[in-house]
């Protein structure tokens, strides 16, 4: 349905206008929260997300299950009722909510330098205000951005965007062009993949996909998706050091 | 995982230093599955939907169970599946069952979830009696026996073996009545898979740069990332699942995609092999067997010469 319209099959152009490597806007910015350790606040297109970081604190139960070499990184998630098209309340429990958190806490434990915080507990809250497709690449990004604002070191960016493919739409192997970066219609529609790199490069943490696909296809997919993260990653840079550039600024003047 | 069964320091740098030296502890190549044995267990030669799955020392039990409902109101004219795999202190010393499910239960229950429901690998419009009244629900209940590594390859091999095998009771609809039949009045029809995809799941070592398909319980604990393909044998990947851990090359990922093909087929192969199995030994000839073969009993005589 969303390739269906005209406009795709003449000028390969989607429903928002875009071509197939094209990223949606992406705005982000760092320390929104004062109160908070670290904080963030990431659009990708219509998809909003805020990021609150408190930490490396002590943990709770105080030294229990034995004492940890590492930091323990807790993620919650609380997606608002209003950010889909039609109004759904959210249990905590919810299944593809832990399993974005166990994602998100995951990809995190192997890149954060935890061994520097031992016996403690760094929590990641977010909060997801609209949805609009690329839900964990938003959460991803939004994480890592309020981890640098905290001041938690790491080896790199963890950036992560969808790659989807035109399969179910084009009449032989060779036409099906892999899409970048889908917004919420597509998604519903089109087989896609949730890739999330470290950094620049092909190191690739985060894999997910859920949909049917044809193996030869997945090759395509993956180089956009990395190829995006690539592009995110940039992006996500440049806000960082201009936030930087700013606090250094008004702390010279 | 519970600490009362985390490894050593020595256990894990002497199976790191092992890796890096191209030797599994076991012995076995870092593409090699352990046997893997299925059989189909049932109390009664009418007991359908039984299956267990043994992986090296993993033991996995499947049972299939039906019943009718009616069907979720926003989804008419489909029938139930759940899926429900509760890990207990009987498959490994550690597991603490009070309080909320261990994590890695969640997360074996989603992908589970994901590779056979979601998929929509089970057709669940066949399961649709009268639409919007009556549906069957099928429930898939795994017991894990034995806890040695690689739980969910086994649970899903279990899983699409017990499925496939199951027989659903027989009904008849006569305008608003439904008739359903036991197994005693009619023999049940089995129900309609479209394909059978199989889990693969990899597991990386040393920054990323060791992979090892089929790890056993000290090399899971070890493992600094892993990877799960479910896929068909005809190449189609129903879901690939790597939540976080070591950073891969992209490239590397691919090649693991790739490789778990073959598994799938040898995989498949054994499902359908304990199937054909299976259905030789139930099969007692019917009533008529005997009458109905033309072949004669021959006596061989050695030949003169």
């Amino acid at each position: 349905m969303p390739l269906d319209t005209s406009s795709y099959a003449l000028a390969h152009l989607r429903l928002d206008g875009r071509r197939w490597n094209e990223l949606r806007r992406l705005h982000a910015q760092t320390s929104t929260q004062a109160a908070a350790d670290g904080s963030s606040y990431l659009e990708m297109g219509n998809t909003k997300v805020i990021c609150t970081v408190a930490g490396p604190a002590e943990s709770r139960k105080g030294g229990g299950g034995g004492g940890n070499a590492e930091a323990k990184i807790e993620v919650e998630i609380g997606i608002a009722g209003f950010s889909g098209v039609e109004r759904k309340r959210r249990g905590k429990g919810d299944k593809r909510t832990s399993e974005m958190r166990h994602t998100i806490a995951s990809a995190f434990s192997a890149n954060l330098f935890a061994h520097l915080y031992p016996h403690s507990t760094i929590t990641v809250n977010l909060h997801v205000l609209s949805q609009d497709g690329s839900l964990l690449a938003a959460c991803l990004n939004a994480t890592t951005l309020a981890l640098i604002d905290a001041g938690i070191p790491m080896s790199d960016y963890i950036v992560a965007c969808t790659a989807g493919s035109t399969a179910s739409y084009a009449s032989n192997d060779e036409d099906a062009d892999p899409l970048l970066d889908l917004n919420g219609l597509e998604e519903q529609e089109l087989p896609f993949l949730t890739v999330g790199t470290l950094g620049a490069g092909e190191k690739v943490s985060v894999l997910i996909m859920e949909t049917r696909m044809q193996m030869t296809r997945l090759e395509a997919m993956l180089a956009a998706g990395v190829d995006g993260c690539r592009q995110i990653r940039s992006i996500l840079d440049g806000v960082v050091r201009a936030h930087g550039k700013a606090v250094l600024d008004s702390a010279i003047s | 995982m519970p600490h009362a069964t985390a490894p050593s320091t020595n256990e894990s740098s002497f199976l790191l230093a092992a890796l890096r030296e191209n030797v599994r502890l076991d012995s076995r190549p870092f593409d090699a599955y352990r046997p893997i044995s299925l059989t189909f267990p049932s109390s009664s030669p009418d007991t359908y939907g039984q299956s267990e799955v043994r992986i090296g020392k993993t033991r996995v039990l499947c049972v299939i169970s039906s019943e009718v409902v009616a069907p979720y109101p926003d989804r008419k004219f489909d029938g139930v599946l759940t899926i429900s795999c509760e890990m207990s202190p009987l498959m490994s010393a550690g597991v603490d069952t009070g309080g909320r499910p261990d994590p890695s239960e969640t997360i074996l229950t989603t992908l589970l979830d994901k590779s056979i429901r979601r998929s929509r690998s089970l057709d669940t419009e066949s399961l649709c009696i009268v639409a919007g009244q009556k549906c069957f629900s099928i429930r898939a209940d795994l017991h894990i026996l034995d806890h040695d590594g690689n739980l969910l390859d086994a649970c899903c091999l279990a899983l699409v073996a017990a499925l496939a095998h199951y027989r659903r009771p027989d009904y008849e609809v006569h305008g608003e009545d439904v008739k359903i039949f036991s197994a005693q009045e009619r023999d049940g029809v089995k129900l309609t898979l479209r394909d059978w995809p199989f889990c693969v799941s990899s597991s990386y070592f040393d920054a990323g740069t060791i992979t090892i398909t089929d790890a056993n319980l000290l090399e899971e604990q070890c493992r600094e990332g892993e990877v799960v393909v479910a896929m068909t044998r005809h190449g189609e990947v129903v879901q690939v699942a790597k939540y976080g851990g070591v950073a891969v090359d992209a490239l590397g990922m691919l090649q693991v995609v790739e490789q778990s093909l073959a598994k799938v087929k040898m995989m498949d192969g054994v499902v359908k092999e304990a199937l054909a199995r299976d259905e030789r030994e139930r099969d007692k000839g019917g009533v008529m067997k005997a009458e109905l073969s033309a072949e004669n009993e021959r006596v061989m005589e050695r030949p003169v010469g």
